[in-house]
């Protein structure tokens, strides 16, 4: 047995920033801006914070053009409220909503490579869901970096940031307000304002657009501590997911004429959506081709084992392929090995993006219940829930909130830094060093590998797309049998430096904890809302118009709250307040 | 397929269903024998050693699969790096058959062609310091992009009467290619110019975007760099780096334009 485990060393900074994602580091851009003396450090689990899978972000960034003639911002908060199945919270859609075209010029100063108009103004693109006029027609919103805008946000605030004197600490993992780095050190970090911003954890389910390292850690080391998660039932599932390597293959393949075929070749949205078709929202085409899947109609691919339908674009002439769908063609292409001009291209439903997450007021504060703030301990961007997206997110929506949000997390801790640092509690690290030392120590012949698989599956067949009660309580006991199981898995690797296995091991739990909640949450919802969908229950009920607290005592074992959805601009009595009371979504 | 003899095609043999009269929809399974040659590092013991793995794949697994299925059938302690796995990352970079590639978008099919065996050694890239097995401290490498300021030194100020910077598409279309770049160290790999002489073909990139960029006022200092002593002028003109770059960027031709001055 390798040496003992201990703390190595003592860090001391003003600002410890968990996650260093688009988040995180808008956050920290901002407190070098505003007092260029803070000592910041800005954590990252990946190898450097350019890697982040905000950097994997597509299509746009949603914001109001105050110049614009025809765009408003009240329609922007109404498509937000609308798209989130009436769940949002009204201050927060708000105050990002009003927010969005600060950002963009924000970027713009600091060098972010927007896509121009033959004029050199910023280039604007329609994206699904955002209208003008309260729905009558599409809103040209959505500022871009050609097909990697979320790259080109990254690139500036990782700059911004590493310009203003952060210091990234990089392949770490938050495990207490510990750290375990690639030297294999447990670091205590001592700051007077903590920011979590550790992002989604898509890992849970087998089918994800989410990067190997969306395993939830921050989430779950939140539950751990006995704080809640709010919202975690509400999970967003893209219907055309790229099979392999979990790519989204854009909307855009089925407004240009693309036809989803199941195994048989027949277009069987025609059955689903007579009237929109292949055009129907997003939930709709997902949960049609889940039942296509589940009728056996679906195509298993061989190579990943993965069950998916057609996408026929076929028929579309050679310059949509070769222009209009360039990137997308060259995604099946480059993963698949498809000439979507000649061939059949293999899509399904993927996980995509949580809504819920840790709860936060509108100035990212974290909640440890409905109304009181834990002080000195901010979260925002995927991890946290304010919440912008309700039950269902707008896509482009989540580049500018972790933007708008992560300036306002920064002007809310600069007020809050007058509070000196606290020396670390006793006993700080000594659950950390336990948990691991316990992971090293464990005999078995279980594998983490193969547990995640067998989780993940079972996320995705019964808490995915289609959720019943049965199915969930099926599922809630799967995960009981793997943590059990996951106590039986022995490491061969004793040694810390980018000890995988063990890495692997922690990111387990984590999965099963972020999991659990997940599950618990979709047994509890005894309806459908947005992306929340119960057969059982497929009609939104007002009962249920509250958001969900969960935490968790034992795994397991939790606990509920409520707490109630902010209605302040329906309450104000504003400008079209009439248009954000509870309305149906429908399209 | 490169006539190796190991590939096995079984058409119908898995998927019996979707076969029309016409054979439109064919679904033809093909499995590989494949032998992956692994260089091995263990910091504890700090020994290095190539372990040698046999598997069959199918023909669009990527090599990201190929390490997760040995993590789970062969072997749970074979450490690699990946993130994104959709090359938008760079965390996956690897040399296959001497040849650096980002693992997470090299098909076995496209592999075997490439290479024309079913055997391949990977090993991990030399531009930054080994950690564990596959695993290397990307932070140090990335020291070089962050000695070349990637951002903005001086911003130019917005124009009186405008909210933002005036850039015509043909403007930016003269160095956008450039700012594609995801930092994964391939071109810096194979560069034939010294890692420790030359501060790299991506990180001059870096510079040379925000030299050629209207928004940048601080040239000076960014021309300093690129013509120091471990600037362009190190560069052999071998054009390695535009040859491997996942992203296909013609990185030569920027450190070209900055040997010319031509921002």
């Amino acid at each position: 047995m390798g040496k003992k485990l201990q703390i190595h060393s003592t860090i001391s900074c003003d600002v410890l920033i968990i996650g260093a994602g688009g988040a995180g580091l808008r956050c920290a851009a901002l407190l070098h801006e505003k007092n260029p003396a803070l000592s910041i450090f800005a954590a990252t689990k990946v190898a450097h914070p350019q890697k982040s899978h905000t950097s994997t972000a597509q299509g746009g960034m949603a914001a109001v053009d105050p110049r614009d003639k025809t765009d408003k911002a009240v329609f922007h908060m109404f498509d937000t409220w609308k798209g989130g199945d009436c769940s949002s919270d009204q201050n927060v859609v708000r105050k990002i909503v009003d927010g969005g075209w600060d950002e963009v010029r924000w970027l713009e100063r600091k060098g972010i490579h927007f896509s121009r108009d033959e004029g050199g103004g910023i280039s604007k693109r329609q994206f699904g869901g955002h209208t003008v006029d309260f729905g009558k027609g599409d809103a040209l919103r959505a500022v871009f970096v050609a097909d990697r805008t979320g790259k080109g946000i990254m690139d500036t605030t990782w700059g911004e940031a590493l310009k203003g004197g952060s210091r990234f600490m990089n392949t770490t993992v938050v495990t207490e307000l510990l750290f375990k780095t690639k030297e294999g050190e447990f670091v205590t970090v001592l700051a007077r304002a903590t920011v979590l911003a550790t992002g989604g954890s898509g890992q849970v389910f087998r089918i994800t657009t989410n990067c190997r390292n969306n395993t939830g850690d921050g989430t779950a080391v939140v539950l751990r501590a006995g704080l809640p998660l709010m919202d975690p039932e509400a999970v967003q599932f893209h219907p055309t997911g790229i099979v392999g390597p979990g790519i989204l293959a854009s909307e855009a393949l089925r407004s240009e004429g693309g036809i989803l075929r199941n195994r048989d070749e027949e277009p069987f949205m025609e059955r689903y959506a007579p009237k929109m078709k292949d055009l129907a929202p997003r939930d709709i085409v997902a949960r049609a081709i889940e039942t296509e899947i589940r009728q056996g109609k679906g195509v298993m691919n061989p190579d990943h084992q993965i069950e998916h339908v057609w996408i026929d674009l076929r028929h579309l002439p050679d310059y949509v392929h070769e222009v209009k769908l360039k990137e997308v063609a060259s995604f099946f292409k480059t993963y698949a090995n498809l000439d979507s001009r000649t061939q059949l291209c293999p899509v399904r439903p993927s996980n995509h993006y949580h809504m819920g997450g840790i709860p936060t007021n509108e100035h990212g504060e974290v909640l440890t219940s409905a109304n009181a703030v834990l002080p000195g301990l901010f979260a925002v961007g995927e991890c946290a829930c304010a919440s912008l997206h309700g039950f269902n997110r707008l896509g482009t929506n989540s580049l500018l909130e972790l933007l708008v949000m992560g300036r306002c997390v920064g002007e809310r801790v600069l007020s809050y830094l007058t509070e000196k640092r606290a020396p670390a509690p006793k006993g700080a690290g000594e659950a950390t060093l336990g948990l691991f030392a316990g992971y090293l120590e464990a005999q078995g012949g279980e594998n983490v590998a193969l547990i995640r698989q067998e989780m993940r599956e079972v996320m995705t067949r019964q808490v995915g797309v289609f959720r019943i009660e049965k199915g969930i309580e099926e599922a809630i006991a799967a995960l009981i049998s793997f943590k059990g199981r996951a106590a039986k898995v022995g490491i061969a690797t004793k040694d810390l430096r980018m000890n995988q296995e063990l890495l692997e091991r922690w990111e387990l739990d984590n999965l099963l904890d972020n999991s659990m909640t997940i599950a618990q949450g979709a047994l509890m919802r005894k309806e459908s809302r947005g992306a929340h969908f119960r057969e059982d229950y497929p009609e939104r009920s007002d009962e249920f118009q509250h958001h969900t607290l969960v935490s968790m005592t034992e795994f397991g074992k939790v606990a509920f709250g409520k707490r109630p959805i902010d209605l302040s601009i329906y309450e104000s009595g504003g400008e079209s307040y009439e248009r954000f009371g509870i309305m149906s979504r429908k399209y | 397929m490169n006539g190796s003899g190991s590939c096995r095609e079984n058409i119908d043999g898995f998927v019996k269903n979707p076969i029309n009269s016409d054979g439109r929809i064919k679904i033809v399974t093909k499995t590989y024998a494949l032998t992956l040659n692994i260089r091995r590092y263990n910091p504890d013991r700090a020994a290095s050693w190539v372990q040698t793995y046999k598997l069959d794949a199918g023909p669009i697994l990527r090599f990201v699969d190929l390490f997760r299925r040995i993590n789970v059938e062969q072997d749970a302690t074979l450490a690699w790096a990946s993130s994104c796995e959709h090359a938008q990352c760079g965390s996956c970079s690897v040399n296959v058959n001497g040849r650096p590639m980002l693992a997470c978008e090299l098909l076995v099919e496209n592999a075997v062609t490439l290479f024309g065996t079913t055997t391949f050694k990977i090993a991990p890239v030399s531009v930054a310091p080994l950690v564990r097995d596959l695993v290397v401290d990307w932070e140090q490498a990335y020291e070089r992009v962050h000695r070349a300021k990637p951002y903005l030194i001086k911003p130019k100020e917005v124009p009186a009467g405008m909210t933002e910077h005036r850039i015509s598409p043909q403007e930016l279309a003269r160095y956008e290619e450039a700012t594609r770049c995801i930092n994964c160290f391939c071109c810096a790999e194979a560069c034939i110019s010294g890692n420790r002489t030359f501060i790299g073909p991506n990180a001059a990139m870096a510079g040379i975007v925000r030299l050629m960029d209207p928004r940048e006022e601080e040239k000076g200092e960014r021309l300093d760099l690129l013509y120091s002593e471990k600037g362009i002028y190190r560069c052999h003109s071998s054009k390695a780096c535009s040859h491997v770059c996942p992203k296909q960027i013609d990185v030569a031709h920027f450190v070209a334009l900055a040997k010319e001055g031509a921002f």
